[in-house]
């Protein structure tokens, strides 16, 4: 199965001329990469002498092309086949096949993050105090373990501060030692081999 | 193999894989890169320019570039961190596999900021909020709709702390009573005197 290309996400003429699609190519990365602005369709469509929406119809289709084919992992005779329907020149549409091989892992990365609804471990912080006095108690020696866990869902992030002593956080390693554990059984190693 | 560096642990098999990276380019223009890894380990800023200057000749590529300055990040930072000498550190990098030119290289820039390293990382550690500044001022409270002389001195105080979550920054005001405020600076004074004690 390949790529359906609808009348609204085809790219314009202006893809005839090669080095007109590299510089597509390479706004239409940006774009999948930090996000896209009217200021950027503006300065491309300067250099080329093409109205704005031109570029924006452009690069929005370049996109779509190259976020559906990485999504669905298409083989390259499929992907030249999809592009073909486009009827570009054999040059243009190599240069697209080598732009979508060359990107396919980032741009599949790049969607993966897009997804994420859960928070997810980022960072953790921690410091290692000794209390040894307060107002009401001289001499004291209480460690504490103060920590902040770093997590991020897409692209929110945000922090928590947790506390503990050395006993609790030796149970919360054995136990995460003990997870970690889990996934080297026989049993999860046969689920894991089944899904490859 | 354990580490000091690591600390005692063994080696990431990412930092090994990039030594070989490393190894790539010149001693001369891997001392440059290591002072552009510091200054940004300092908090300088990173000339990214300079840095694929530095590179080019090797060919990398910018998958390349990223992972040598990664490697040469994490062997400052984590020797700074376990507090390694010199020497030590250029050992265990030989071990490694990272010819001796570089490692002198890399070993004479780490001594020469060995405690600038660790005063910004001491700098950087988890803190839970912080005082900014104090400012006082004394009044005097003449009368009040409940008393009409009543002739009290008062001390207003303004705390600006950071807090807890990076980037936020409060203001408390608090009215402190004379008698009040005579305990509050005792006890402070004998926590201060605790501190001393410690230093």
């Amino acid at each position: 199965t390949g790529v359906v290309i609808d009348s609204d996400h085809k790219p314009e003429q202006v893809f005839c001329f090669s080095s007109v699609v590299e510089e597509f190519g390479h706004i239409a990365l940006e774009s999948l990469r930090r996000g896209s602005s009217p200021k950027i369709y503006e300065s491309a469509a300067k250099k080329l002498f093409v109205p704005m929406e031109m570029v924006q119809h452009g690069v929005e289709g370049l996109v779509f092309l190259l976020m559906e084919s990485s999504k669905h992992m298409i083989s390259e005779v499929n992907f030249l086949d999809c592009v073909l329907v486009l009827g570009f020149s054999e040059e243009v549409n190599r240069f697209l096949l080598k732009l979508y091989q060359e990107h396919q892992g980032q741009i599949r990365t790049i969607m993966k993050q897009l997804i994420c609804s859960q928070p997810t471990y980022q960072n953790l912080e921690w410091r290692l105090d000794v209390q040894l006095a307060s107002r009401l108690l001289r001499q004291q020696i209480v460690p504490t373990v103060v920590t902040r866990l770093f997590l991020t869902s897409g692209t929110d992030s945000s922090s928590r501060v947790l506390q503990t002593d050395p006993r609790t956080l030796l149970h919360i390693i054995y136990t995460l030692e003990a997870a970690l554990a889990a996934v080297k059984t026989s049993h999860t190693r046969r689920i894991l081999r089944n899904i490859k | 193999m354990r580490f000091r560096f690591c600390g005692d642990l063994d080696c990431p098999d990412w930092v090994l894989a990039e030594i070989s990276t490393l190894a790539k380019i010149s001693s001369v223009k891997m001392k440059l890169l290591c002072a552009q890894v510091l200054k940004d380990l300092l908090g300088e800023g990173i000339d990214y320019d300079k840095v694929a200057k530095l590179t080019a000749d090797a060919k990398f590529e910018s998958g390349d570039i990223k992972a040598s300055v990664a490697v040469l990040s994490f062997i400052l930072s984590s020797a700074a961190k376990h507090d390694v000498d010199g020497e030590s550190l250029s050992s265990e990098l030989q071990q490694l596999g990272l010819p001796k030119e570089h490692v002198t290289g890399l070993c004479k820039s780490y001594e020469d900021k060995h405690s600038a390293l660790q005063d910004k990382l001491r700098e950087t550690s988890l803190r839970l909020g912080r005082l900014n500044s104090v400012s006082w001022r004394v009044d005097y409270t003449l009368s009040s709709s409940d008393l009409r002389e009543v002739n009290e001195p008062l001390i207003q105080l303004k705390l600006q702390t950071q807090g807890a979550e990076p980037g936020s920054s409060e203001t408390t005001v608090v009215s402190v009573s004379a008698d009040k405020f005579r305990v509050l600076l005792a006890e402070l004074k004998q926590a201060q005197a605790m501190m001393n004690a410690l230093q």
